[in-house]
């Protein structure tokens, strides 16, 4: 083993065990807070001490609360993790599934999914996974074309497709008659609060295997920012690395989106804010994308449950809210 | 390229990385062990769970929606799920046995001092939990299924009402007596919401001719109500012909069309949800400005108390009673009307 792969494997355990830290506490913050009750005693009750507590209490923390939580850290891990995909791929720091316009493809599926009465499994996550694809394809013919122009006409067609997919939600919801109308709403703002535990069953098992394969491409990743021609050179199946990279990505987006609806930016801000500490390597990225971007969503999702007096709102808007000025603040902290 | 250059510039690139397999190999299997830890974690953690209530004398019994559910012999922690369904328990006057309310549960006045447990739409099923219900009453179509199946999850006995019609009402007030041991209350209710539907019934059926109305329930887009509502059975039991009838139950209407149907009569239901909002009488006003329509001409443009036209409760009576005075208030002049 070389000097170099034993800094570079210390260097993605520290990072990884630095953010576990942070995704463990976050975590116990998030079974911490909600509509009955807060504060930090009761759940370290129950989750430490070996004897009999509230049977309500246990129930809330560990079939309400948890799930919930656990709903968070995966859409964060994943909407984080894709985002650091797409800007790698498309080698634009800008891409990310929502602006792109993949999260409003899925939206779109789901929407249609939801309307014709689907059930959520699997037929609104097909739904959801095909419009994903649908806009994928879209964004990719829109914007190859004259080398030149492509890095830019990518973030544009991105920008023109979702346009489009927020008229074609709108005309869908104004259409229907169903009366999951007001579900849909809530939903598409972005909504974790029905999230049970096949939910997350179900997302984990869908996912997990993603970031696996993710995280294995993940050195073809740091070849693909050096230019095409340079990790072809390298051994890279380019066609072959990138094809496997946006089908996976857009899969778990929109597993993610079918589940959780349409939480903006979380990609964007994760993946550059995890740039600016760590420096760019994807080997170490992807894994603190997917810890990071966990604690990120958990503690909006935290958030969300804290600020209203009663009830709570979307989890999309905290992140939203967020995500765009600390986006702007670190984009001009990085080129100063 | 802001991070092509930053990333050139990393102290961990020596642009042989991919060389190495052992290490990488290394790495990869640290990550996989780490996804592996995780899945374990998570089915260690339900697996101890379990259900809380299970020490009540339970009985099996048929919702009004057919399906069969466990409720308490003797319900004590009632929480309702709809403020329609809060009424009929104050009504029934078991209000002792009630612990939670939806947010708009305002009448009578008093339900709206008890625990809210959020709208009846986005129902926060922690803040249920932590109330301890032992039957939960919810409402068909109105309640979202996920969150009730969800309750069900927990163990919560969830009875489900299904009323549709005047007479799912009567019998949702019957079995909502019945669940709640409060037989005798919801029978004499029963009994006098039945001779006050038969009174109005014998008055409208002398009326002559049926008069066209049009019942306003969203203000933008204007919507109105079809065949299979409420509204619908109170029109026609008032002896009106309702022009929002139709397959659609939220059928929408552009002025023009409206002006079209010329209607006789223009019920603006309002929300009392905001009481300086004056939306409703802007609406009116700005029929008013339409002279051709015939309800503008007789100035028969009323606004009335949504609460009690779209909630299934024993005020739809009051609610029928109000919509026969508005239609053929001829009938009634002998009378002395109702407030």
């Amino acid at each position: 083993m070389t000097f170099s792969e034993k800094t570079i494997m210390s260097r993605i355990i520290k990072v990884s065990l630095i953010l576990a830290f942070i995704l463990a506490a976050s975590i116990f913050a998030g079974l911490a807070v909600g509509s009955s009750f807060n504060g930090l005693r009761t759940p370290w009750e129950i989750i430490f001490s070996a004897k009999k507590t509230d049977p309500i209490l246990s129930t809330i923390i560990w079939r309400i609360r948890f799930p919930r939580v656990l709903m968070a850290l995966m859409s964060g891990a994943v909407l984080s993790t894709g985002g650091l995909v797409f800007q790698a791929l498309l080698r634009n720091t800008l891409a990310e599934p929502y602006i792109l316009g993949i999260s409003g493809g899925s939206a779109i599926g789901a929407i249609t999914g939801i309307i014709l009465g689907f059930s959520r499994f699997p037929g609104v996550a097909t739904a959801a996974f095909a419009g994903s694809m649908a806009t994928l394809v879209l964004v990719v013919v829109m914007s190859s074309g004259k080398a030149s122009l492509a890095k830019d006409s990518m973030l544009l067609s991105g920008v023109v497709i979702n346009a489009f997919c927020s008229a074609i939600i709108m005309f869908l919801i104004s259409v229907t008659q169903s009366s999951q109308i007001h579900s849909i709403m809530f939903w598409l703002m972005g909504d974790l609060s029905s999230s049970d535990m096949n939910q997350v069953y179900i997302l984990a098992f869908s996912i997990i295997p993603c970031f696996i394969v993710i995280f294995f491409l993940s050195h073809s990743m740091n070849l693909f920012l050096m230019g095409k021609e340079m990790a072809h050179s390298m051994g890279v199946n380019i066609k072959l690395v990138m094809g496997i990279l946006l089908v996976i990505s857009s899969f778990m987006v929109s597993a993610t989106v079918a589940d959780c609806g349409l939480l903006g930016f979380v990609g964007l801000v994760v993946p550059h804010m995890l740039r600016l500490v760590f420096g760019s390597d994807h080997r170490i990225l992807v894994p603190a994308c997917i810890l990071g971007g966990g604690a990120y969503m958990v503690i909006c999702d935290l958030l969300a449950r804290w600020i209203p007096q009663q009830g709570e709102i979307p989890v999309g808007v905290i992140t939203a809210m967020i995500g765009a000025p600390l986006f702007v603040f670190l984009l001009k902290k990085g080129k100063a | 390229m802001i991070f092509e250059i930053d990333f050139m510039k990393s102290p961990h690139w020596n642009g042989n990385g991919c060389n190495n397999k052992d290490g990488r190999l290394k790495f990869y299997s640290y990550f996989t062990a780490f996804c592996i830890f995780f899945l374990l974690f998570l089915f260690s953690e339900t697996s101890a769970l379990c259900h809380t209530f299970s020490d009540i004398k339970l009985r099996s019994v048929n919702d009004q929606t057919g399906r069969k559910v466990n409720i308490p012999k003797n319900p004590v922690r009632v929480v309702s799920l709809a403020p329609s369904v809060t009424e009929i328990i104050f009504d029934l006057k078991r209000q002792d046995i009630l612990k939670g309310v939806t947010r708009y549960s305002d009448f009578p006045a008093q339900a709206g001092k008890l625990p809210k447990i959020g709208s009846y739409i986005q129902l926060d099923i922690e803040k249920i939990v932590s109330l301890k219900p032992d039957l939960c009453i919810a409402v068909k179509d109105s309640n979202p299924i996920q969150k009730v199946q969800r309750l069900y999850d927990l163990g919560i006995p969830v009875y489900v009402v299904n009323p549709v019609n005047l007479k799912t009402v009567l019998d949702m007030v019957t079995r909502t007596g019945e669940i709640l041991k409060a037989e005798k209350m919801a029978q004499e209710l029963v009994s006098s919401m039945k001779s006050r539907l038969r009174k109005i019934k014998l008055i409208v059926s002398k009326s002559i001719k049926k008069p066209k109305v049009f019942f306003q329930i969203g203000i933008a887009p204007i919507v109105s109500a079809g065949t299979n509502t409420f509204l619908n059975e109170l029109i026609e039991l008032s002896g009106g012909i309702n022009l929002g009838a139709g397959k659609n139950p939220y059928p929408r209407f552009s002025i023009e069309q409206v002006i079209r149907l010329n209607p006789d009569i223009i019920l603006i239901s309002s929300m009392a949800r905001s009481k300086n909002d004056n939306i409703f009488t802007e609406m009116k006003q700005k029929w008013e400005t339409w002279k051709m329509i015939s309800a503008v001409k007789h100035q028969k443009i009323f606004i009335v108390d949504s609460n009690i036209f779209d909630r299934p409760t024993p005020r739809l009576i009051d609610a029928l009673e109000m919509m026969a005075h508005i239609i053929h208030p001829e009938l009634f002049k002998k009378e002395t009307p109702i407030q």
